[in-house]
């Protein structure tokens, strides 16, 4: 059992001519909380989209729980224990809230076309189970009752966010990739946030992988904080030490800033 | 951790690069195989050959004219316009009324008699057809441009039998025909099979409408604009450009060539009858796509392929499959091209980022 | 008067309710034969009824493949020519001198061919190689997206009838028997053994004297069974992955649904079912003929499916009753109303696809989520209306 639940070694993609992501050396370390942070256009979705199987890497190793995870499809990373949310939120919006969660944990079950034309009792007990966690799941991460039945496209902005988290939940993963889960939330819904990612780290048992922009959040709860710029790393470290990095404060504001930013911290 | 974890990982990420090899050998032997059968029917029967050759250089400029119409549309709004097909027949239809039935050219009248009222003839087809793509785009596919993209393409189907069953209503189920109006004499004879003039200016007039066309989309504003709506409608819009105009003007240039093609088709076959167009539409279609759907060289390209390859199919002696197949082997190119190489012959590869 | 009715039946206990309707319309159906003909001459001839039960099942098959997966499929005539076909090989003199029968009924034992009992092979053995056939054209083109799978379908819709017309020719075997078809087919029947025991139940279809009506019931059990199974996978986790794949690929790949396995089930199962019709319908006309699939069924029974509202099964039976009776008998006696009436002479089944476009292209601007649409289309359709995009189709940086 290595200490990494995920590795990434020379990762690589190139749409093109452009170089999206450069020759990028990662590790997720077993139970570890890692933020992914970096202006616009860093690279972070990209290399998030590596991770699962949405694109493939033009070149490089990603090895999940000890396996190489290089050019299977998106599905089978999922089934691997890879859950996901996604930066635009993309929620099925014509099923309702537990019907979500219910589609997340469609690989952890096992009905089939004959259990399920003839309602076979070990399908039936299947069908409950699975009904059942997903009210639990959308207790957990915070949604009420009410909007249990709703349509996803009507829940609110926080809820549907929410939403998203549980129905990555009912994949059962080991790792969860968190695109900017807190975008367009207000500070106490971000505080309410930070700690619950911690909750699922110590509750859960699970290794979390965040891209973020908003920094209380990443400080709030990253064991470690890797920085990506134009594709490349440009620094690694425990949150505070990411915080004073130079690199880093020219990269989000500019060369110029270090020296304000260092004078001013 | 098990053997068969560690071996799987290697093995799955060098699987594309094993499919691309399949897919190369798979297609040269598919190839090579045409091209065998081809040398074959050339060293048998070179005048045969020779002919057919020329018939589907024919064949290709006028499914040409369809073709680019097709793509046009495609290209702007990512519609499969099925009733496509159908405009070409009225141009068909139209060319046969004014030329036959009303003016009444056949053939036996001067040449500076023929010539104007021929060019008559071909405006007012393409008038005709080009206002009638505007009007159905209009009422039909308009007000369904933001609607999922099944309810257009049914819309367009609907269409399609709205246009037959108006020409089997007004012409009846009969073949129309024209006598021929243009010039029919020999050119030349390759084994025993006369090259009529008329094939040759049926090319001639393809290759100088096709570089106007390629001219105007390169180069005038129109085209411009165009490609604009074409790549990204929103943008396009914000940019101050009328892309309900655009749109427009896209329609009414492919119903023009719809026309034209429909007043080559009748002037090289002589007739025509109400349930041409789909099934030519359809061809014309796979010409399209095989050359690369959007790409106008490509439109042309493409169907002077699917020319030669029906030519062929019909019109060879040795191991072709016959006219019997003339559909199947032209949809079985339209399917193995989208599965294997669904931009085409000039199209781009679609890239990983949509 | 109609307001205290009303009173009473909501003061009726929610079971019986939601047994009583359903009992009635279904009682209506199995007993119609028996009123039929004392209704006006517009309502459908057995015939024809039984025509509506075949087209009915496959719109219940295109709908699993078009309305609960989402997969545009013009060229689903493949898979009703495939059980038709099938029928054609296992219940006729086609591959005479051969003689092997297998649990036949209602057939001389010693009739040359092969004869398959045909309740064997419409059920199972018909719809199985149209399912085969899905899986077969689905693998590769199945990866395709929206319009272009749409195109290689109807590529091979347009194949397949040509192949089968020149079956009698293929490397100089008749498989088909090319243009002249495949007949006659074995009727259905239960077989002189249990026509004994329920006399009720015919040995042989055709020797009965209204043998209409015994098709149309057996057209109306398949349409049970296929209902059944349609209501019930939609209900079910395979249900709930062709929602999602509909809505969003990437997100429901990315919730661990494997796509290519979900996507060639939906195409399998709607196979399935369009086998049965078609293997249903040949052995009722006891022929099939390579004229009799042509790409026009193709897009018929899509309409059915988009007219009557796409994923709803009630709409889609709708849609596909109200079409097939309209083009078998409705048009017919439309248009000789319309002579009496205006004192014309217009041969209307001529133009009934000219009519049945102009439909569409109504319907389509001015109800295009269909008749009876599902709850989920309902709500699509909605939230387009007010701008808001349902499903995405493109991957954000």
């Amino acid at each position: 059992m290595s200490e990494a639940i995920l590795e990434a070694h020379a990762v690589r993609k190139e749409f093109g001519g452009l170089v999206a992501v450069s020759d990028i050396d990662f590790d997720v370390p077993r139970g570890g909380i890692v933020s992914l942070i970096g202006p616009n256009g860093a690279g972070k979705t990209t290399f998030f989209n590596m991770l699962t199987g949405a694109y493939t890497p033009t070149s490089g190793q990603v090895t999940f729980d000890g396996r190489e995870i290089i050019g299977l499809p998106a599905h089978a990373i999922t089934q691997l224990g890879v859950g996901r949310t996604f930066q635009n939120i993309r929620l099925f919006q014509t099923m309702s809230s537990v019907e979500n969660v219910l589609v997340g944990m469609h690989c952890r079950m096992k009905g089939g076309i004959f259990g399920s034309i003839l309602r076979t009792p070990r399908v039936r007990r299947e069908e409950r189970q699975a009904h059942d966690r997903a009210l639990e799941l959308l207790r957990y991460c915070g949604l009420h009752q009410r909007v249990d039945e709703e349509y996803a496209m009507n829940l609110s902005y926080g809820d549907q966010r929410r939403l998203e988290v549980a129905r990555a939940l009912g994949t059962d993963p080991k790792l969860l990739l968190l695109d900017e889960p807190t975008a367009g939330m207000n500070p106490q819904e971000s505080a309410d946030f930070t700690a619950f990612v911690g909750r699922l780290r110590e509750e859960l048992k699970l290794s979390v992988l965040m891209i973020e922009h908003d920094m209380k959040v990443v400080m709030g709860v990253s064991d470690r904080v890797t920085v990506l710029d134009r594709g490349e790393k440009i620094a690694e470290g425990a949150p505070a030490e990411i915080q004073r990095n130079e690199r880093v404060i020219e990269a989000y504001l500019g060369s110029g800033a270090a020296g304000q930013a260092g004078a001013a911290s | 951790m098990t053997a068969t974890a560690r071996t799987r990982g290697p093995v799955l990420a060098v699987l594309p690069m094993i499919q691309r090899q399949a897919r190369r050998i798979a297609s040269s032997i598919l190839l090579g195989g045409l091209a065998l059968v081809l040398l074959e029917n050339l060293v048998r029967s070179p005048g045969q050959f020779v002919s057919v050759l020329l018939l589907g250089i024919t064949l290709g400029s006028i499914y040409a004219l369809v073709a680019i119409g097709y793509t046009l549309v495609y290209g702007i709004i990512e519609l499969i316009n099925f009733a496509h097909g159908d405009v070409f027949m009225w141009g068909t239809m139209v060319t046969v009324t004014l030329s036959a039935h009303w003016i009444g050219l056949d053939g036996s009248q001067a040449w500076y008699v023929t010539v104007p009222l021929v060019a008559g003839t071909l405006l007012a087809a393409m008038a005709f057809c080009g206002t009638m793509n505007v009007t159905i785009e209009r009422f039909a596919y308009r007000p369904l441009r933001n609607a999922p993209k099944l309810a257009p393409l049914i819309t367009a189907i609907g269409m399609s039998f709205i246009l037959q069953n108006l020409a089997l209503a007004i012409y009846g189920p009969r073949e129309q025909s024209a006598n021929n109006i243009f010039p029919t004499n020999v050119l030349f004879d390759v084994g025993g099979i006369p090259y009529r003039a008329k094939s040759l200016l049926v090319v001639l007039i393809s290759i100088p409408v096709l570089a106007a066309l390629v001219y105007l989309v390169r180069s005038t504003r129109q085209g411009k604009a165009m490609r604009a709506v074409a790549q990204d409608n929103d943008a396009a819009r914000m940019m101050g450009i009328d892309v309900d105009r655009t749109i427009a003007f896209t329609f009414l240039l492919a119903g023009a060539l719809a026309g034209a093609g429909g007043l080559m088709f009748v002037m090289f076959q002589t007739s025509t009858r109400y349930d041409l167009g789909f099934q030519l539409g359809l061809f014309a279609f796979t010409a399209a796509v095989l050359g690369g759907i959007g790409n106008l060289t490509g439109a042309w390209l493409g169907a002077m392929t699917i020319g030669l390859i029906q030519a062929f199919n019909e019109g060879l002696e040795h191991h072709v499959p016959g006219s019997s197949w003339t559909q199947s082997v032209i949809f079985a190119i339209l399917i193995l091209v989208l599965v294997f190489r669904p931009q085409g012959i000039l199209g781009e590869p679609e890239s990983d980022r949509a | 008067m109609t307001a205290r009715l009303a009173d009473l039946w909501y003061q009726l206990p929610w079971a019986v309710r939601r047994v009583v309707v359903p009992a009635i319309a279904v009682a209506a159906l199995v007993l119609y034969p028996k009123y039929m003909s004392n209704l006006p001459s517009q309502f459908p001839e057995m015939s024809t009824a039984v025509v509506m039960c075949v087209f009915i099942v496959m719109a219940l098959g295109l709908n699993v493949v078009v309305g609960y997966a989402g997969l545009l499929d013009l060229g689903y005539v493949a898979f009703y020519a495939a059980g038709a076909y099938v029928a054609g090989w296992f219940a006729t003199l086609q591959f005479a001198p051969h003689v092997h029968h297998l649990w036949a009924v209602g057939v001389p034992s010693d009739l040359p061919g092969v004869h398959v009992n045909v309740w064997l092979l419409m059920l199972a053995v018909g719809a199985a190689f149209a399912a085969l056939l899905g899986v077969i054209i689905g693998l590769p083109t199945l990866r395709l997206r929206g319009d272009y799978l749409a195109i290689v379908t109807l590529g091979f819709g347009e194949i397949i009838p040509q192949a089968v017309n020149n079956g009698d020719n293929w490397f100089g075997h008749n498989v088909t028997n090319g243009p002249n078809g495949l007949t006659p087919i074995d009727q259905l029947g239960f077989g002189s053994a249990i026509h004994n025991t329920f006399g009720f139940l015919p040995e042989n279809y055709r020797r009965e004297f209204d043998v209409n009506n015994y098709y149309y019931w057996t057209g109306l059990f398949l349409i049970a069974v296929t209902l059944f199974c349609c209501i019930r996978l939609r209900d079910s986790r395979l249900g709930r992955a062709w929602v999602a794949i509909r809505e969003d690929e990437i997100a429901a790949a990315a919730m661990g649904i494997p796509l290519m396995r979900t996507k060639t089930l939906a195409y399998a199962i709607g196979a399935f079912f369009g086998g049965v019709a078609g293997c249903f319908f040949a052995i009722y006309k006891s022929s099939t003929f390579p004229q009799d699939f042509t790409l026009n069924i193709s897009i018929f029974v899509l309409c059915m499916v988009i007219l009557g509202g796409m994923g709803n099964v009630w709409g889609v039976m709708l849609g596909g009753a109200v079409l097939a009776y309209l083009n078998y008998q409705g048009l017919n006696s439309i248009g000789r109303t319309f002579n009496d009436t205006f004192g014309t002479s217009i041969s209307v089944p001529t133009y009934s696809f000219g009519i049945f476009g102009t439909v569409i292209v109504i319907m389509m601007l001015v109800r295009p989520q269909g008749l009876i649409p599902s709850r989920r289309r309902r709500a699509e359709f909605a939230a387009a209306e007010e701008g808001v995009s349902v499903g995405k189709a493109v991957m954000e940086e």
